[in-house]
C-alpha cells in the first residue's frame, strides 16, 4: 500500500477547513443567541401604516423562536414621534426600542438617547454573520444609521416619494391628440419638471368644460400635492423640486443656504405647480393627499408610496386601478444628480433600555432576509429595504409600475442630515413655503427670509 | 318645610368639632389637598422648569429669566395672544347671545321640550377631536360636503378654501367653536331661566310690561351671576383651545389660527423646547390670574354676582 | 291671576325649535351616515346621498377591540367624576357658607388652576409622572383628570350652595345639630340635583378628554378619544371607523342626559326654592 500523497492531504485539510467553517455559520441561530435572554419581554414602539401592520403578524414567530415576549405597539405618525421622544429623553425607558424618522436622528443623537450598535454587532454571539447588511439599500441605510464612525440603527422602513397620475387620462385618445397639438410631445406619465408643469396646466379645467370625452361635473386640477404648513411640505419641496434645481437647505458646511439663485428657481417652479391646484391645498397634509386623489378631482400627484396603497386597491376609491406611476420629475436642465424625498427610518435602541442585547437581537430578525421574505408575501408588497427584495414576483406582474417608481426613487434617496433643530427650521419654513405656493409671497422673497428665519435659529446646523 | 325628623341631637363632642372654627377649613381640606397636588405641583414645577435651561428633557443651569426673554421676543408668541384674542372675541359673545336666545326660546311653550334639550345639547357632548374632524368632513377644501356644495356651487371663495384662506381661517374656526359651545350655554341659561321666581313675572305682566322690557329690566339682572360664572368658564376655556385648531388647520395658513396652545404643542412635543413651554404656561397663568382677580372684585362688588 | 290649565303648546316655537335642532345637527347626522357608507363613495364629487349601507365599519372597529376602550372611559370618567364629588362637595359648601380667612383667593386659587392651557402642563405631567411611576395607570389618569374637573365642579357648585336658603339650616342647628350633620342630612339633599348636573359635565369633559389620556396612558389605559388618531393612518383616514367611534362616544352620554335631564335642568334651578 503506498502511503497518500501530499496533495490529497492538503485537500482534506482545506476540506475539512471549510467545512467546520460552514459549519460554524450554521450554527448561529436567533434561538441559541437568545438564550441569556429568554423569557425577557420588551416592548418596541412603531409607526402605523400596513407595512407595520403586516409586521406585527409576524412578530410572534420571533417569540416563538426566541422565547423573547414582543410587545410591538403601533402609533400614528404624530403620536409614534410625541411618545417616543418623550419616553427617550425623559429616560424613562419603556420602550426598548422605538422608531425614529430619519428626520429625527439629529435631535435624538444630541440628546444622547441613542444606544450605538457597534458593541452588539462586534460581538459574536449576539450578531447574525448571515445579516448581509451590504443588502440594505446603500444610500438609505448609510445616510441613516452611521454617524461619526457609529452605527446607531439598521434600515427598516423606506418610505419614498413617487410621482403619481391618472393612466386613464394620460391613455385618452382624445386628450392625446389635444395635448400633442397644444405642446408639441406625446402625452405621457411627466418625466421632467417642464413636462410636469405643461401636464398640470393641460388638465386644469372647470366644471363643464370636457374632461375624456365627458363633460366636467366639478372643477378638475393638474397637479396636487401637500400645502398645510407643517407635515411634510418642506420635506418635498426640498428633496423633490430644490435638489433637483441645485439647491439645499444646507451648504457643506452645514450652514443655512437658503438664499440661492437655484433655491429662487425651484420656488419659482413651486409657485406655478400651485396654479393648476385645488384652491383647498393651504390645508392639506399628507393625509389628505390620497383622500383627495382617491376622490378623482386631480391629474397629477408626488405623494408618498405607501400611501398610495390605500387608495389603489379595489373599493377604497372609485378610481382604483386607474392609476399609473413613475420617477419624480427631473429638471432637465440640472447636470447633477437627480434627488427624491424620501425618510428612511430605523427602530433605535432606547439608552435608557434595560434590555439592550435582548432588543438588538430583535432589531436583527426584523430586517433579517427571511423575516424581509415573509413580510413582503404577507403583505403581497411592501416597500422593500433590501435590495435582493425586488427580485421578488410581488413587485413584478400588474404592479411593475408602481414598484418600478419605488425603485427609482429607492435609488437616490437620502436621510435627512443630522440637524438637531430641524423641527424648528420646519416650523419657520413651512409658512414661507406654503406663502410662496400660494403667491402671497415671490421666490426672491420667499428664498431672502427662509434664509433669515434659518439663521436665527442655527448658524451651523448639522451636528 | 320639614326637617328631616329622624335628626337627633348629637352627642356634646361631636357638636363642639363641627362647631369650631377649624370645621370650614375640613371640609376645603381634601379638596385642596388634591388640588395642591395635582395642580400646584405640576404648576410649580412647570415654574420651576421656566427657569432652568432644559435641554431635551433634562434639567440643566438655572438661566433665571432667560426663556421669559426669549419667549416674549418671539414675534410668534404674541402672534398667539392675537390669534386668541381674535378668536374669543368672535366665538365667546356670539355663544353668549345665541345661547341666551335659544334658552328663551327653550323657555317657551314647546312640545316635547324633553326630546329637544338633549338632542340640542349634542355637539357639546361630542369629544372635540370628533368635533374637529367632523368640521374637517364638512368644510376641507375641495372634498367638504359644504365646501362642494354650497361655498363652490355658490362662488364664495374662489381660488381658496376656508382653512386655507388666512382671513377667513379664524373666523371660521370661532364659527366652529360656536356651533360646539352654544348648547352648553343654551343649556346653562334655560336651566336659569327656569330657575327664576314667577312672582316678578307675574308682577310685570300686570304692570303691562311687554317682552323687551321684562327680558332687560327682569330677566336679564336676575340671571347676571350665572351669566358671570358661566361667561369666565367660557371665556378661560376658549384661550386654551386646541383640538379643532390642530385638527382642521395645524396653525395655519401660515401662522393665521397658531393659538398658544398650538404654539405650545409645536415648542414642546416636537421642538422638546421645554423652558420656553413651561415659561408660556406661567405667562398665560399670571395673565389670567390677574384678569380673573379683576373681574372677580368687579362682579362682586357691581354685579353682586359673588 | 291664577292660571288652572297648563298652557296650550305652540306650533310656532316647536316649529322654530325643530327648526333650530335640524340645522345645528345636520353635521352630526352626516356623520351617523357615514358610519355606513362604503369607502369609495364616501368622498367623491358630487356627493353621493343615497347608497347601500354597509357594516364593515363597525366590524373593523370592533376587530380592533374598541370596546377595550369604550370600558376605559367608562371606568375612567365614572371613577374620577365619583371623586370630585366627594371631595369637591363640602368644599364648594364650605365656600358658599362661612367667612373664611382668605376665602377669596383660595376660590381663585381654585380657579386659577384651570388657567393654563394643559398643553404646557402635559410635559411636567408627564416628567412627574414617570418619577412616580403614574404613568399608564388608571390611578395616576385618574388623579390628572381631578386638574380641570374638581375646580369647574367646585365653582359651579358654590352658586348652587350660595342660592339654598340658609334658614333651613339655621333651623335645624337651633334644633341642637351638629353642622356636619345638617351637612349631610338637610343641605345634600337640596343639593342633590345641583350635584348631578354638575357631575354630569364633569363626566362629559372627562369623557371627552383627549391630551392627558394620550400622553399620560398608553397600553392599558387607553380611552375612546385617544383611540381615534389611531384612525388617522398613512392610508388616510378610516374615516367610516372614525365616524362609529365618534358616534359610538356620544351615544351613552346622549342616553345619560336623556334619562338625567329633569334632574340636570333642575339642577340648575336651585333658586327655585325662593319661590
Amino acid at each position: 500500500m503506498t502511503s497518500p500523497k501530499p496533495r490529497t492531504w492538503a485537500l482534506s485539510i482545506v476540506a475539512a477547513a471549510c467545512l467546520a467553517t460552514s459549519a460554524q455559520a450554521q450554527t448561529w441561530s436567533y434561538k441559541d443567541a437568545a438564550k441569556p435572554f429568554a423569557g425577557t419581554s420588551i416592548r418596541v414602539l412603531d409607526e402605523v401604516t400596513p407595512l407595520q401592520e403586516t409586521m406585527k403578524t409576524l412578530v410572534p414567530q420571533f417569540t416563538a423562536e426566541t422565547g423573547i415576549k414582543v410587545e410591538y405597539e403601533l402609533l400614528n405618525h404624530f403620536e409614534v414621534i410625541n411618545k417616543g421622544q418623550a419616553d427617550m429623553l425623559s429616560r424613562r425607558g419603556y420602550y426598548d426600542a422605538v422608531m425614529l424618522h430619519g428626520i429625527q436622528m439629529g435631535q435624538m443623537l444630541a440628546a444622547g438617547t441613542i444606544e450605538p450598535i457597534d458593541g452588539f454587532m462586534a460581538d459574536k454571539a449576539l450578531f447574525n454573520p448571515g445579516l448581509d447588511l451590504k443588502d440594505l439599500t446603500p444610500r438609505a441605510y448609510e445616510s441613516l444609521a452611521k454617524f461619526k464612525g457609529q452605527t446607531y440603527s439598521f434600515l427598516n422602513w423606506n418610505y419614498n416619494f413617487v410621482y403619481w397620475a391618472r393612466a386613464d387620462l394620460l391613455n385618452d385618445a382624445g386628450e392625446k391628440a389635444a395635448f400633442k397639438a397644444k405642446y408639441g410631445y406625446d402625452l405621457a406619465p411627466a418625466k421632467t419638471t417642464r413636462q410636469f408643469l405643461d401636464i398640470g396646466e393641460f388638465f386644469t379645467r372647470k366644471a363643464g368644460q370636457m374632461l375624456a370625452g365627458q363633460p366636467l361635473k366639478t372643477d378638475f386640477y393638474g397637479v396636487l400635492h401637500e400645502g398645510i404648513t407643517g407635515g411634510a411640505t418642506v420635506s418635498s419641496v426640498w428633496e423633490n423640486i430644490m435638489k433637483n434645481y441645485g439647491a439645499d437647505l444646507f451648504d457643506a458646511s452645514g450652514a443655512p443656504s437658503f438664499n440661492t439663485p437655484e433655491t429662487v428657481q425651484a420656488l419659482a417652479f413651486w409657485a406655478r405647480m400651485w396654479k393648476y391646484s385645488p384652491p383647498g391645498q393651504g390645508e392639506y397634509s399628507l393625509v389628505d393627499v390620497p383622500t383627495v386623489m382617491g376622490s378623482g378631482i386631480a391629474a397629477q400627484s408626488i405623494a408618498f408610496s405607501d400611501f398610495v396603497l390605500g387608495i389603489d386597491k379595489p373599493g377604497a376609491s372609485a378610481y382604483a386601478g386607474k392609476f399609473t406611476y413613475g420617477a419624480i420629475p427631473v429638471n432637465a436642465d440640472f447636470k447633477g444628480p437627480r434627488s427624491a424625498g424620501g425618510e428612511p427610518s430605523a427602530l433605535v435602541i432606547n439608552k435608557a433600555s434595560k434590555n439592550k442585547p435582548a432588543t438588538f437581537l430583535f432589531l436583527e430578525w426584523m430586517i433579517d432576509k427571511d423575516t424581509q421574505r415573509k413580510l413582503i408575501e404577507a403583505g403581497k408588497g411592501g416597500v422593500p429595504i433590501r435590495t435582493s427584495s425586488f427580485s421578488m414576483p410581488q413587485f413584478g406582474g400588474s404592479q411593475a409600475a408602481f414598484y418600478g417608481a419605488m425603485k427609482s426613487s429607492i435609488d437616490v434617496v437620502q436621510a435627512k442630515p443630522k440637524v438637531p433643530k430641524i423641527f424648528e427650521i420646519y416650523d419657520a419654513l413651512g409658512p414661507i413655503v406654503q406663502q410662496v405656493g400660494q403667491g402671497k409671497l415671490t421666490p426672491e422673497e420667499g428664498a431672502k427670509q427662509g434664509q433669515a428665519k434659518m439663521l436665527a435659529i442655527c448658524s451651523k446646523c448639522t451636528l | 318645610m320639614s326637617v328631616d325628623a329622624t335628626l337627633t341631637a348629637a352627642p356634646p363632642w361631636r357638636r363642639r368639632f363641627s362647631d369650631s372654627a377649624a370645621y370650614p377649613y375640613a371640609l376645603i381640606a381634601p379638596a385642596l389637598a388634591v388640588l395642591v397636588v395635582v395642580s400646584l405641583v405640576p404648576f410649580l414645577y412647570a415654574v420651576y422648569l421656566s427657569l432652568h435651561n432644559v435641554e431635551y428633557g433634562q434639567v440643566g443651569d438655572w438661566n433665571l429669566l432667560d426663556n421669559y426673554a426669549k419667549l416674549l421676543g418671539n414675534d410668534r408668541f404674541w402672534n398667539s395672544l392675537r390669534v386668541a384674542g381674535l378668536f374669543m372675541l368672535v366665538a365667546v359673545p356670539l355663544e353668549f347671545g345665541l345661547g341666551l336666545a335659544g334658552a328663551l326660546l327653550l323657555n317657551q311653550q314647546i312640545w316635547g321640550r324633553s326630546l329637544w334639550l338633549p338632542l340640542l345639547f349634542i355637539p357639546s357632548m361630542m369629544a372635540p377631536i370628533v368635533v374637529g374632524l367632523l368640521w374637517k368632513i364638512m368644510l376641507a377644501g375641495s372634498w367638504g360636503l359644504l365646501s362642494y356644495n354650497v361655498i363652490e356651487r355658490f362662488g364664495w371663495l374662489p381660488g381658496t378654501s376656508v382653512f386655507a384662506s388666512s382671513d377667513h381661517a379664524l373666523i371660521v374656526l370661532g364659527l366652529v367653536d360656536v356651533w360646539q359651545w352654544t348648547p352648553f350655554m343654551m343649556l346653562a341659561f334655560f336651566a336659569g331661566r327656569q330657575a327664576l321666581p314667577a312672582s316678578p313675572y307675574r308682577a310685570a305682566a300686570v304692570d303691562g310690561a311687554d317682552a323687551f322690557q321684562t327680558f332687560f329690566r327682569l330677566t336679564l339682572p336676575l340671571l347676571t351671576p350665572l351669566l358671570v360664572v358661566i361667561g369666565m368658564l367660557r371665556f378661560i376655556d376658549a384661550f386654551k383651545v386646541f383640538d379643532s385648531i390642530f385638527i382642521l388647520t395645524a396653525g395655519g395658513p401660515g401662522v393665521a389660527t397658531e393659538s398658544p396652545s398650538m404654539l405650545a404643542y409645536k415648542m414642546t412635543f416636537e421642538q422638546w423646547r421645554i423652558g420656553e413651554s413651561a415659561a408660556l404656561a406661567v405667562l398665560v397663568w399670571l395673565a389670567f390670574f390677574v384678569l380673573c382677580n379683576v373681574f372677580f372684585q368687579i362682579a362682586k362688588k357691581r354685579l353682586k354676582a359673588f | 291671576m291664577s292660571i288652572a290649565l297648563a298652557p296650550r303648546p305652540s306650533p310656532g316655537w316647536t316649529l322654530l325649535t325643530a327648526a333650530l335642532a335640524a340645522v345645528l345637527l345636520f353635521p352630526v347626522a352626516w356623520l351617523a351616515a357615514m358610519a355606513f357608507k362604503p369607502d369609495d363613495t364616501m368622498f367623491v364629487r358630487p356627493t353621493v346621498w343615497l347608497f347601500a349601507p354597509t357594516l364593515d365599519h363597525f366590524r373593523s372597529v370592533v376587530d380592533a377591540g374598541f370596546l377595550r376602550y369604550l370600558g376605559t372611559s367608562v371606568a375612567l370618567a365614572l371613577a374620577s367624576t365619583a371623586l370630585v364629588v366627594l371631595v369637591g362637595t363640602p368644599a364648594a359648601y364650605a365656600f358658599a357658607r362661612f367667612e373664611l380667612r382668605g376665602r377669596d383667593d383660595l376660590f381663585l386659587f381654585i380657579l386659577a388652576t384651570r388657567m393654563a392651557p394643559p398643553i404646557c402642563l402635559v410635559i411636567p405631567f408627564y416628567l412627574l409622572f414617570t418619577r412616580f411611576e403614574l404613568l399608564d395607570t388608571f390611578a395616576g389618569l385618574t388623579l390628572a383628570y381631578l386638574t380641570f374637573n374638581l375646580s369647574f365642579y367646585i365653582w359651579v357648585l358654590r352658586s348652587f350652595c350660595r342660592d339654598l336658603p340658609v334658614e333651613l339650616e339655621e333651623v335645624a342647628m337651633v334644633d341642637g345639630h351638629t353642622r356636619f350633620a345638617v351637612f349631610l342630612r338637610v343641605v345634600l339633599p337640596l343639593l342633590k340635583s345641583g350635584i348631578v348636573s354638575t357631575a354630569m359635565l364633569c363626566f362629559i369633559f372627562a369623557w371627552n378628554e383627549f391630551l392627558f389620556a394620550f400622553m399620560l396612558g398608553g397600553q392599558n389605559v387607553k380611552t375612546l378619544p385617544v383611540a381615534i388618531p389611531l384612525l388617522i393612518t398613512s392610508q388616510g383616514v378610516r374615516w367610516g371607523e372614525m365616524a362609529v367611534v365618534g358616534m359610538a362616544a356620544l351615544m351613552p352620554v346622549l342616553v345619560a342626559v336623556f334619562f338625567l335631564q329633569k334632574q340636570i335642568v333642575r339642577g340648575l334651578t336651585m333658586g327655585a326654592v325662593k319661590g
